[in-house]
């Protein structure tokens, strides 16, 4: 493998990584809040991105206001979601965590009929390329770097700064407390919901005009983002992210020199030695 | 004392109709019913690892090395079908065994995502194992089932084998869940906790249980390869392992018949869409209709309108008794 190689790699890598953060991050949130999966987070993704083809593309309408409404779209989704299937179900873990496959299962199913059998193609939003260290990079993949990262450094100020962010933040210590001192929990989890399916819906926007569009296209990133929480820990907000950044380095430049599937072969057999060794995750506290 | 006579009656009167079915049906029912009693192994294969409260999101994978082992050991080698079975069962279980080792001291969360993921990872070694696989072109021409020194060529003989087979597999679970295993299985999947102050090896028991339902998977896989005769790896992904647990949740769990009865009801009901996207919709819809509204599955079903009744010819009751 060539330097250039290397550098075009590992900044694609950084791209990728931040794609999955965004995935992983609403996961962690919503894992440390309510001690559930979203089994769904990649069929939001994949509405995200259907949501750019159909508003940007076929609608006109200039992309950031796109990618607006998408996470506002699903943001608004995920809050029904708590109302319509989390809280009907209360506190059942294996329950809820079935009846979310079963809505992942069905948004990809019913995505068939809906947006039909073909794939579909998203035109570039930022034209053009940009010489960095010697290689050439599309802008449009560079673009989702600063953008993924000016989403997490929102999260953060909302996490720390906000008083609902305070009380997501109590309720992941402890529920019973923080409802005691007048925290509504439903509503901050279903906020929870809306966050996580925003920058889930963020992340599918993102990769809207490079990847195709097809209805099973969150399958991939979803499980992406179940190994990245596994490595970090489940519930670590700084363990996604730099779980996220190591397996988008790992699958961009394991897959530049083996191709894409060993290196999915190889986050699971790391995944496999890590539960033997050290299951709490690299960052995480005790399951 | 109704229930003494009403449950060996039954019974027995279902196992009549599906020894006669192949007699008085044609082909396709035949075929059909040979499907859904696939269905009904790994259904049913499941339950024990969910009683011991183990969301398994990954049972098709060992579906599918059942089905790879078996397939390939008949074609490359021309061994029988009683070898090829057990080797196909025993691979998936010892496969069951390596993956389940580590991921069965986690939590359910952790585990139901390493299953998830662990059917992607057997998908892709499927995939991209070219020379023994065949690939994304799938592996044909398997040979028939071949048993004890002669072939079943019809699909009525191979309808009766995978009858022979459920039955076996449905009677050492049935076993299995009526001895002290399912009593600690249940303690599992109520209070692990209280169940391991008690002196129960938990991690021992949820692997026993695992590699069971890994075991019986690797059983249904071995058949279906004879019986399809065509392997096509995304066909064993994500989505059939989730009609797996589908089956249980819809049939419900609270019993041992659940898995059967949500296995044979939704196998029929999907039939005029199997293959298309409508036969997830269904499924999905059915699942979440299930969890939301009658959560105990199925089998509650008649309970609850026997209730239902009861409570309001006592209603009508009530009145006439003051008048």
């Amino acid at each position: 493998m060539t330097t250039s190689l290397l550098v075009q790699s590992t900044i694609i890598g950084l791209s990728i990584g931040a794609i999955y953060i965004l995935m992983a991050l609403g996961l962690t949130l919503m894992f440390g809040m309510m001690h559930i999966i979203n089994f769904a987070h990649g069929a939001v993704y994949m509405l995200g991105a259907f949501v750019i083809y159909y508003l940007y593309f076929q609608g006109g309408v200039p992309y950031f206001a796109a990618f607006a409404a998408a996470m506002v779209l699903l943001g608004v989704f995920g809050y029904l979601v708590e109302r319509g299937i989390y809280r009907p179900i209360k506190g059942g873990i294996e329950p809820t965590l079935v009846a979310l496959l079963a809505l992942s299962t069905f948004l990809v199913a019913a995505g068939y009929p809906v947006f039909g059998q073909l794939d579909k193609h998203v035109p570039p939003v930022f034209e053009g390329t940009r010489t960095i260290l010697g290689v050439s990079l599309s802008v449009e993949r560079l673009m989702i770097i600063p953008i993924a990262a000016a989403l997490v450094a929102c999260l953060y100020l909302f996490i720390k700064k906000t008083k609902i962010g305070a009380a997501m933040r109590a309720i992941e210590q402890d529920r019973e407390a923080a409802a005691l001192q007048g925290v509504n929990v439903n509503v901050v989890n279903g906020l929870a919901f809306a966050v996580g399916f925003a920058l889930a819906a963020a992340a599918g926007a993102l990769i809207a005009p490079i990847f195709k569009l097809d209805p099973a296209m969150g399958d991939q990133p979803l499980l992406k983002a179940f190994i990245i929480i596994i490595l970090g820990g489940l519930g670590s907000i700084p363990g996604a992210i730099l779980g996220g950044l190591m397996l988008g380095l790992i699958d961009s430049v394991v897959a530049t020199a083996f191709g894409a599937e060993p290196a999915f072969l190889l986050s699971f057999v790391f995944i496999i030695l890590l539960l033997l060794f050290r299951p709490a995750g690299l960052f995480g506290h005790a399951a | 004392m109704r229930r003494k006579i009403v449950i060996p009656v039954g019974l027995g009167g279902a196992m009549l109709l599906a020894l006669l079915l192949p007699l008085f049906s044609s082909d396709y029912y035949v075929y059909l019913f040979a499907l859904v009693f696939i269905n009904v192994i790994l259904a049913s294969s499941l339950r024990p690892s969910l009683m011991c409260g183990q969301l398994n999101i990954g049972h098709s994978g060992f579906m599918s090395i059942g089905a790879y082992t078996s397939a390939l050991l008949a074609k490359n080698l021309g061994m029988p079908f009683e070898i090829t079975l057990l080797c196909g069962a025993l691979l998936a279980a010892v496969i069951g065994l390596a993956i389940g080792y580590p991921a069965l001291r986690l939590r359910g969360v952790y585990f139901a995502m390493v299953t998830v993921a662990f059917v992607e990872v057997i998908r892709l070694i499927a995939q991209i194992w070219v020379p023994l696989t065949n690939g994304m072109s799938g592996l044909s021409a398997i040979p028939k089932p071949n048993l004890l020194g002669m072939t079943l060529v019809t699909k009525t003989d191979q309808y009766y084998l995978v009858l022979f087979l459920m039955l076996v597999v449905l009677a050492v679970l049935w076993k299995l869940e009526s001895s002290r295993l399912g009593l600690i299985w249940k303690s599992i999947g109520m209070a692990d906790n209280l169940a391991q102050s008690l002196g129960v090896d938990i991690a021992k028991h949820k692997l026993l249980a695992f590699t069971l339902g890994c075991f019986f998977a690797g059983v249904a896989g071995a058949f279906y390869a004879h019986f399809i005769r065509f392997l096509f790896p995304p066909e064993f992904g994500f989505l059939m392992a989730t009609n797996i647990l589908v089956y249980n949740f819809v049939g419900g769990r609270g019993h041992f018949a659940g898995p059967i009865v949500g296995a044979i009801f939704l196998s029929l009901l999907s039939e005029p869409f199997r293959g298309s996207p409508y036969e997830t919709i269904f499924f999905s819809i059915a699942m979440l209709a299930t969890i939301l509204f009658l959560p105990g599955g199925l089998i509650t079903l008649p309970g609850r309108l026997g209730g239902l009744c009861a409570s309001r010819t006592l209603a009508a009751r009530v009145p006439s008794r003051v008048a």
